[in-house]
């Protein structure tokens, strides 16, 4: 007995300490990209990668919860100009605007997700693409977001100073990308640990039967307002980076179009996979075009095909071809566990079962 | 006098609003079938009615074909795409699991895709259709084009013609069948992927029909499928799936814009249209007529 423990456990220590040296590599090839690539052209690409990823690990995220959004794009530009007008025109350094855009989003998802998180189905899919229109419309419209020529100019963030060590100023791309991969970790950590603890069982459960979880004591809007809200931030926060990073932002980025290229990248690395998929999809479909030299004009219609023929023939995606991914399980033959993990994920009953230890 | 010229530009106004109206009446009545039948939700439906005006705008303009056999021409074209459509990706597509999500998602990788193609393939550039009907009608002082009445009649008919199709005829009753309960309908007879075909061939051929109508009264271009937007705001309103829903939020719209965009400004009156729309999809969750949409399994 004791012998099968400690096999058990020696296999837990190896498999653990193999994830970690394969993260590890990750990290050093991540941290090494910049300076090896080519031109710094490269190193601009890699930029928009980590935004892209973080945009479909957010679609990824409420995909969970059972929601078909068309609004993440939207999200994205309400960031961006949270950011850039708080620092244009209020004169607040990047590094305050940054946090503050993030729960400006936040606040705005929470607003309009009140009002859209009522009913799942087409109608949410439908209202996230009409309230996308309409954030277009209205960046365009109103004088205070620059009307369709959007703001330009925006400034650099602040050098950063740290003790004994040259300021780090941001004038080259390769800053930019260590900030854009903190941020990504940033973002990786917060939604990691919002699937491990209990809200990310309860997302679960809901993706795999609303009815189920329902009637089990899941509060449904409750559940998917914390995921809209969390997953808005979190392309917010990508915004305001991207705003600042590019210099200028036009309502155009940031329509409904941006959306179906975020659905590309979450769906070519594989929806099973909440940050891999994303990574590896968006990486796939940034370098790729710029090595083929496919021009600007002909580009969506390639997307446009590509998205098409991966949802008829690749619906798992890349990474769902090599891994042993299991689907979840049905819902009707699984009932008694799926009930099983939604009864352990309330927050009420763990307590009750605490006390009765 | 005064009065005479408010009853006139009030009657100009009814009838500019019945016209817009009652085309996405039908826009969205053919999105609403495919939607309520097959469960796809279509976004690429604003391409069709792009491709149905740009294929009248070749008949008529560069083969000088008469408007009425155009107009057959470009509501046939239509559907027998829809069709297509439907036999190539969308049929293999609600064979699998996820067919929601990857319906929607195909559906917007075709939106991308026809649109680009027409922006590379027909220019940026708008392209008018001379209006067919020119004359104004003129009774007690109040003044009517006659291209808008045709319109008005037009569109009339073919929404009777749907709704024969519908309510008379055996494809119909199957439709409305497994729009209400798939299986039970299987079970009784009625082979469902066909009648998901003839409904995606008739929403398409709607489509290609209303931008058959429009092509001579607005210019045609490729961004004329950004329409589906004012589809879905119709839908919202009217409730999904639902055809009278559809039938009274499309009037409603038509009528708003028009004398919204005479009295206020077409950007405001926009922004004023969608608040008015999310104050009651706020407090009816279904829209007007319809039921709250069910959840889906992803």
């Amino acid at each position: 007995m004791g012998n099968l423990q400690k096999n058990y456990l020696s296999k837990w220590v190896n498999w653990r300490s193999g994830k970690v040296v394969r993260l590890g590599i990750l990290a050093v090839i991540l941290i090494l990209l910049p300076v090896v690539v080519p031109s710094p052209y490269y190193v601009h690409l890699l930029i928009m990668v980590g935004i892209n990823a973080v945009l479909a690990m957010t679609f990824i995220l409420l995909l969970r919860t059972g929601l078909i959004t068309i609004a993440v794009a939207a999200f994205w530009g309400i960031g961006a100009y949270a950011s850039a007008l708080l620092v244009v025109r209020l004169d607040l350094p990047f590094w305050l605007a940054l946090p503050a855009s993030t729960i400006i989003t936040g606040i705005v998802a929470f607003l309009v997700g009140y009002v859209l998180v009522r009913r799942g189905g087409i109608g949410f899919v439908i209202q996230t693409l009409v309230f996308a229109f309409i954030i277009s419309l209205v960046f365009g419209t109103f004088d205070v977001f620059g009307g369709y020529s959007g703001i330009y100019n925006i400034p650099r963030p602040e050098p950063i100073c740290l003790p004994f060590l040259a300021p780090i100023e941001f004038t080259s791309k390769t800053p930019y990308y260590y900030l854009m991969l903190f941020l990504v970790l940033v973002v990786v950590l917060a939604f990691s640990a919002f699937y491990a603890a209990w809200t990310g069982r309860a997302w679960r459960a809901i993706g795999l039967s609303p009815r189920l979880a329902e009637s089990l004591g899941v509060n449904l809007f409750r559940y998917r307002i914390l995921a809209f809200v969390i997953a808005s931030a979190a392309a917010g926060l990508m915004g305001s980076f991207f705003a600042h990073y590019y210099g200028s932002i036009v309502p155009g980025t940031f329509g409904p179009f941006k959306t179906i290229y975020v659905h590309v990248y979450a769906i070519l690395g594989g929806i099973g996979f909440a940050f891999f998929g994303p990574v590896i999809g968006s990486f796939i479909m940034t370098i790729v075009p710029e090595i083929l030299r496919i021009t600007r004009e002909v580009e969506p219609i390639v997307t446009g095909l590509v998205i098409i023929l991966l949802v008829m023939f690749l619906p798992d995606g890349l990474l769902g071809l090599s891994s042993s991914w299991r689907r979840p399980p049905a819902p009707v033959k699984n009932m008694a566990r799926i009930a099983r993990w939604i009864r352990a994920s309330l927050p009420a009953n763990r307590v009750d079962s605490e006390k009765m230890k | 006098m005064i009065s005479v010229i408010m009853a006139s530009i009030l009657a100009q106004l009814v009838v500019d609003g019945l016209a817009m109206g009652l085309v996405y009446v039908l826009l969205a009545s053919g999105f609403n079938l495919i939607i309520g039948i097959s469960g796809i939700l279509f976004l690429a439906y604003g391409q069709f009615y792009m491709l149905g005006a740009y294929i009248l705008w070749g008949l008529m303009v560069l083969f000088k074909v008469p408007f009425f056999i155009s107009l057959c021409v470009a509501t046939a074209v239509s559907g027998i795409l829809g069709g297509i459509t439907y036999r190539l990706i969308f049929q293999r597509i609600l064979s699998m699991k996820r067919q929601f999500l990857n319906g929607i998602v195909a559906a917007l990788g075709l939106l991308l895709l026809i649109g680009q193609a027409a922006l590379l393939g027909f220019g940026t550039s708008s392209r008018g259709v001379g209006s067919v009907f020119t004359g104004i009608l003129e009774a007690g002082g109040i003044r009517i084009s006659v291209e808008r009445l045709v319109l008005i009649i037009l569109a009339l008919a073919v929404l009777l013609g749907l709704h024969l199709l519908l309510q008379r005829t055996n494809i119909g009753r199957g439709m409305r069948a497994v729009s209400f309960a798939p299986d039970i309908a299987a079970l009784q007879g009625v082979n469902p992927g066909r009648t998901f075909l003839v409904a995606m061939i008739v929403g398409c051929a709607l489509a290609g029909f209303a931008g058959g109508i429009m092509a001579p009264v607005f210019a045609v271009s490729p961004g004329m499928g950004a329409i589906v937007l004012l589809i879905l705001l119709v839908v919202m309103l009217g409730g999904v799936g639902s055809m009278p829903g559809a039938i009274i939020a499309g009037l409603i719209l038509g009528l708003t814009l028009s004398f919204g965009q005479y009295f206020i400004g077409t950007g405001l009156v926009q922004i004023l249209f969608f608040a008015v729309i999310g104050f009651i999809v706020f407090f009816r969750p279904g829209g007007l007529l319809g039921q709250p949409t069910e959840e889906l399994p992803i």
